[in-house]
């Protein structure tokens, strides 16, 4: 249980504070771009999907549609983060899930 | 903040390997009905678990029994009583493919060898449907529920008796695939099967008391509440996976295949009660 929720807990600091770190300098359609190709290679490499990652990029995508080149940044920077820690999730959890078969 | 994190990681992953399970189908069998008369003693005789949560809920019990009086499924029965009966263009029907009443939910799931892979008795519905001239049926709801509802009611009584031949590795292969799916943590909200219907079976999540997933594998398909209507095993698998924001897998593919080829294992011996009702 208490592992459990280290987990979450690691899982939510990669979806929150990570948003604030990194893709500075480039644009919101660079960065859009390389979420949805993040998110198609994770797909390809293992069976991990959220949800969340294809609902973020589109709302990034409507965001810049839109004319607000900041909030589809914050965006697109939050749907990069999401792929990250899908990447890290199924690494994680590629030797984790053992240890919860009862013995 | 990415050192950080992959250091983390590295350490759950250190910290994992060394307590990797290498038991056999059998003794995984063993170990998880164990856990389970541990966690809910109270529940005797341990056929019981077939009632899902029910089985460990006495109040709430009373009044799934008030309801299972006049079931919500029936309809259901009716109509794929209808759907069974009914002669194909080609003059056949699927009584062809599974007898007089299709009674053979104890027959599902089970590993074909000849095609290496786990057979469900919905994929066989459509299998016949097809192999016949005949659409196929969408696997969640409707029409193949109906169809599985009349099925697995003319099956009460039958066991869960699900093999893993031993002289074929690729049907342990699917069933390891199926136990690494259960216990595996997915979604951003980071849970596995077992986090929920093992480890935290029994709590409640909100309103809401998890359910143990030993017995899992004999009450379907279900009329739910939430639903309002029936849903087969694969679309409450897809449920959960959206409920964690993980992506679900394809009806009938081979990822929930193989997960019910796993959690039905885990249940042999206990009977088919299908359809039911359940919130």
């Amino acid at each position: 249980m208490k592992h459990g929720l280290k987990s979450l807990a690691l899982v939510a600091l990669l979806g929150s504070s990570a948003a604030f770190a990194g893709g500075h300098g480039k644009s919101a359609a660079a960065l859009i771009e390389e979420a949805t190709a993040g998110y198609k290679q994770v797909s390809k490499e293992t069976s991990y999907q959220w949800t969340v990652t294809v609902k973020t990029i589109k709302e990034a995508q409507k965001a810049l549609d839109g004319g607000n080149e900041a909030e589809a940044k914050k965006l697109a920077q939050q749907a990069l983060d999401l792929v990250e820690a899908t990447r890290q999730q199924a690494q994680v959890e590629s030797q984790n899930w053992k240890m919860r078969v009862p013995k | 903040m990415k050192k950080i994190i992959r250091n983390v990681a590295f350490g759950l992953v250190g910290l994992s390997v060394s307590a990797a399970s290498v038991a056999g189908p059998e003794e995984d069998r063993q170990a998880f009905r164990k856990f389970y008369e541990n966690r809910f003693p109270q529940v005797q005789p341990i056929g019981d678990f077939q009632n899902g949560v029910y089985s460990i809920l006495p109040q709430a019990r009373e009044q799934w029994e008030a309801i299972e009086e006049f079931p919500p499924y029936e309809l259901a029965i009716e109509e794929g009583e209808k759907i069974f009966n009914k002669t194909f263009a080609n003059g056949k029907s699927l009584k062809d493919c599974f007898g007089e009443d299709g009674a053979v939910r104890e027959q599902y799931p089970h590993w074909n060898k000849e095609r290496g892979m786990v057979m469900t008795m919905e994929l066989a519905i459509n299998e016949c449907l097809e192999a016949n001239g005949e659409k196929p049926l969408k696997y969640k709801k409707g029409a193949m529920a109906a169809v599985s509802a009349y099925m697995s009611y003319n099956s009460r009584g039958q066991s869960i008796n699900v093999e893993i031949p031993s002289d074929d590795p690729r049907a342990l292969a699917a069933y390891e695939d199926g136990k690494e799916h259960f216990y595996t943590k997915r979604g951003q909200l980071n849970f596995a099967c077992a986090d929920c219907h093992m480890h935290t079976s029994g709590m409640n999540y909100r309103s809401e008391t998890v359910s143990p997933a030993f017995g899992h594998a004999t009450n379907w398909p279900v009329y739910r509440a939430k639903w309002q209507e029936m849903g087969t095993l694969h679309r409450r698998f897809a449920g959960c996976h959206n409920n964690i924001r993980a992506n679900p897998f394809k009806a009938q593919g081979e990822e929930y295949r193989n997960l019910e080829y796993f959690i039905s294992y885990m249940s042999n011996g206990l009977e088919f009660n299908g359809p039911a009702a359940r919130k």
